[in-house]
């Protein structure tokens, strides 16, 4: 490729990446030095070696099952046109975003000693008690949230499969098994890489859930050491070292991820509405049924759940509910503005990379958004806060670090979605476009649009709806205004106050199903 | 081409620079105050729709010429956890909600001035010699219990942690909650070198351990658990505010820990004197009397009209343990470690 005459300026995706490096670089620096007199050498006790095999263990099940169940549903979702199935991806889209706490007790209503799976069994006359915490409970609240995140990344990605594959399969009539091999089966591999590095690292850094469903110390992740380390004992540089050592493996594993699958090319093409082939095959239909069956059972109940909150909903809307939702919305629209544009300059420098043949470098863009997962939340906000202590008030510094390090935790999601939409653009019509002489602003705008709208719309629903329920940072820097609606449910909760807990919960749910219909709306996929 | 959606983003992104500005200056007071103001920290629930918080503010505010303005933090671990980060840069001229068992943590942050105050009588089942710290509620740890569910409670601690058919019980992190920990300075009370052993013979019957109070209260409310480690006067709840008795907690022969909520003056405040005044006022019936439905908990100081109805009939251990603060930070890591070690066997 030629190159522009003088000194190239930089990719905006490599400043992102800079800036997102020198955060966590300065975050882990400040914590260290801060941490004066303690010298704290970290040994990985006997402890900590079990809770990582464990951890290890549980994020590699909690992938294989999200993805494998994502996949089937993604086919079947992209086979079959039924009523209800615009509800069906929106349900989708809030169950992939739901709060780890509402999972929490959502799990244990369906599926708790006294939830609604005990009565069931008690009124059929079985005198089983069910028994959620352990594995069973952290897997079904993984594969709930994760699988309803595969099965939306999939069937965007399905959703953007030729048209001229298509109309080539019908031409050469293909069956259901060769559709599956060399159509479907390809786009799938594609994207199996980097979501199961996503998935992997939401469940290696599961925080509440695991401890809370995991019944016991032994099923813990690294996350909650550090959060005792950072903020019971207080010991900073122990913090450090810990997210530290997460860090690194979670870099290992993402890297083996990415190296071991190469994505395959794409060919230039339109998109046309698309009639499959296989949509009329018997055996597939019974299938799609079954699997369609099996996501509803799966998702379903846990979501209907909240709807439990339904009673208390005429006590929880006062002031303190409009003037939190009002702060809510705000942090979650600069967080999600924040997270899609950063994810766009990562995937246009990881595709500009690629086009100049530097495959590292294009995968070191794309190993990026998802490690910044493995950061854990504290540590990240308190060595931020530590740099600013001093500059600005603790408050503004939380109304500033807050849209901040939500938009950096819903990086990975929005790159998800975008950057193959990025890609696609790239191979489709990258040549051409460099032949015409357009870059910037002007290329986004006239050739990667109308590929990036559908998934923009994903992206952005899904990262303010993550950023809406977040409560993780609000913790420490909640306060008279600083309340969002999720600090509203931990007070209310810490009140005795269950029911408008589970309210407030029921609201964030119908917050996220809004947002999700309304991008699948914008998409329709 | 879709312009709307085109005109929408463009517009935000444009806007999500001014949003964040906005944001950032939304919290600044406004100017030309006259009256000085008292920042005090604190945990959420305190200053909730249901907590004392605004009621306290309302009625100091009456008599101080002040505002007293309250920040909050999660809980009391979260606000431990902020002091530390703000260090002498904290705004906080007081700080409310501690616990006895992080006291000597907060102490060592450098941050507390001596409060002179001279406490007075207080009706505390302990004597408080503090110069650092005082009290302004408190009440003991306790299993409470549904008794249209459980009809025969242990009657002490060892026969909960060692009975095999013993009840089964949620309980809270001790690495992350402050009961949690206490139920650890408790059972190291009460069991002494056999408090692994105990812990291991208890693990089975522990449904799971929260992260924090709130989880597991509602964990057993919605009938997970046959027992929740809790306090004494969380019944008092119940029949107040739900009407509802079927909740005790569970009297235990060998005595109660105590948790002791405390409150102390910073070393950056700058209007010490206003500091010093808001914690006598902290002490005084009007702080007092809101305390025992607002927070649930005992006043540190009984208020004149007494205690409210609700807390008729809760138990009344004999014995109550608190140790020293020192000592619970010497061994904190230790015990915690003792507990992995049991609970992960």
């Amino acid at each position: 490729m030629r190159r522009a005459p003088g000194r190239r300026l930089p990719h905006p995706g490599a400043l992102v990446a800079l800036a997102l490096a020198v955060l966590a670089a300065a975050a882990f620096g400040a914590l260290i030095a801060a941490a004066q007199d303690r010298p704290s050498v970290l040994a990985l006790d006997a402890y900590l070696r079990r809770i990582l095999v464990f951890s290890l263990a549980q994020a590699a099940l909690s992938t294989v099952l999200s993805l494998a169940l994502g996949a089937a549903l993604a086919l079947a979702l992209a086979r079959r046109r039924f009523p209800g199935r615009g509800l069906a991806l929106a349900a989708l889209g809030a169950a992939a975003v739901m709060p780890a706490i509402v999972v929490v007790f959502s799990v244990v209503a369906v599926y708790g000693r006294s939830g609604w799976l005990a009565v069931g069994l008690e009124a059929t006359g079985l005198t089983l008690r069910p028994d959620p915490f352990g594995w069973p409970g952290i897997l079904l609240a993984h594969v709930f949230l994760n699988a309803a995140l595969a099965t939306r990344v999939y069937l965007d990605a399905l959703s953007r499969a030729p048209a001229e594959h298509w109309r080539l399969a019908a031409i050469l009539g293909f069956g259901a098994r060769a559709t599956f091999a060399h159509l479907d089966r390809p786009i799938l591999m594609r994207e199996t890489p980097g979501l199961a590095g996503l998935v992997f690292l939401l469940c290696f850094t599961s925080f509440a859930i695991v401890l809370t469903l995991g019944g016991g110390p032994g099923k813990a992740t690294l996350e909650v050491a550090i959060f005792s380390a950072l903020r019971v004992e207080l010991d900073f540089a122990r913090a450090a070292m810990l997210a530290g050592v997460q860090l690194a493996i979670c870099l290992s594993l993402t890297l083996v991820l990415h190296w071991a699958v190469t994505r395959a090319p794409v060919v230039p093409t339109e998109r046309l509405p698309i009639a499959r082939p296989d949509a009329g095959d018997p055996r597939l239909r019974r299938l799609d049924r079954a699997v369609l069956a099996l996501g509803g059972a799966l998702v379903l109940p846990i979501l209907a759940a909240t709807l439990e909150g339904a009673a208390a909903l005429p006590r929880v809307f006062d002031r303190d509910l409009a003037h939190a939702a009002t702060t809510s919305v705000a942090i979650a629209l600069v967080s999600a503005v924040l997270a899609c544009a950063m994810a766009i300059a990562l995937a246009g420098a990881a595709q500009a990379a690629r086009s100049r043949r530097r495959g590292r470098l294009a995968a070191a863009y794309d190993v990026l958004p998802a490690l910044v997962l493995a950061i854990p939340p504290f540590a990240l906000t308190a060595g931020l806060f530590l740099l600013l202590r001093g500059r600005v008030g603790p408050t503004q510094a939380g109304f500033l670090l807050l849209p901040l390090v939500n938009a950096i935790g819903a990086l990975p999601f929005a790159y998800r979605f975008l950057a193959p939409a990025l890609a696609t653009s790239a191979e489709r019509h990258g040549r051409l476009a460099a032949l015409l002489g357009l870059t910037g602003l002007r290329r986004i705008a006239i050739v990667d649009w109308p590929v990036l709208r559908r998934p923009l719309a994903g992206a952005f629903a899904f990262a303010a709806a993550l950023s809406f329920g977040d409560f993780g940072i609000v913790a420490l820097f909640g306060g008279t205004e600083l309340r969002t609606v999720p600090y509203l449910l931990y007070e209310r909760l810490g009140a005795y106050r269950l029911d408008e807990a589970a309210a407030i919960g029921l609201l964030l749910v119908a917050a996220a199903f809004a947002l999700s219909a309304f991008a699948t709306r914008m998409a329709r996929c | 081409m879709h312009t709307p959606a085109r005109f929408l983003l463009a517009a935000l992104t444009l806007a999500s620079p001014a949003l964040a500005a906005g944001l950032a200056a939304l919290p600044t007071p406004a100017a030309a105050q006259e009256r000085p103001t008292l920042t005090v920290y604190t945990y959420s629930s305190f200053v909730g729709r249901y907590g004392p918080g605004e009621a306290i503010a309302e009625r100091f505010e009456a008599s101080c010429g002040c505002d007293l303005e309250w920040v909050t933090a999660d809980d009391a671990g979260s606000l431990l956890g902020r002091l530390r980060l703000e260090g002498a840069s904290t705004q906080a001229d007081v700080v409310l909600g501690l616990d006895m068992n992080l006291a000597a943590e907060a102490r060592a942050l450098g941050l507390f001035a001596p409060h002179g105050v001279e406490p007075g009588p207080l009706d505390m089942p302990v004597a408080w010699e503090d110069e650092t710290f005082l009290p302004y509620d408190w009440g003991h740890l306790a299993f409470v219990y549904d008794t249209t569910r459980l009809d025969a409670p242990p009657e002490s601690l060892e026969a909960l942690f060692t009975d095999p058919d013993g009840p089964r019980v949620v309980l809270q992190d001790p690495r992350t909650s402050a009961p949690g920990f206490g139920l650890l300075l408790w059972s190291s009370a009460v069991f002494g070198e056999g408090l692994a052993d105990a812990w291991a013979a208890l693990t089975p019957r522990v449904v799971t351990f929260t992260t924090g109070w709130s989880e597991a209260y509602g964990l057993f409310l919605e009938g997970e658990a046959d027992m929740v480690l809790s306090y004494s006067t969380s019944p008092a709840y119940h029949r107040s505010v739900e009407d509802e008795t079927r909740y005790e907690a569970a009297r235990f022969a060998e005595g109660h820990y105590l948790h002791v909520e405390i409150a102390g003056i910073t070393q950056a405040t700058d209007a010490p004197e206003l500091a010093r005044d808001f914690l006598r006022f902290m002490l005084s019936d009007a702080f007092q009397s809101l305390i025992p439905e607002g927070n649930w908990m005992y006043p540190a100081r009984l208020p004149e009209g007494g205690l409210p109805e609700s807390f008729e009939g809760l138990i009344a251990p004999d014995v109550a343990f608190l140790f020293d603060p020192e000592r619970v930070s010497a061994q904190r890591r230790g015990l915690i470690d003792t507990w992995l070690e049991a609970t992960t066997r």
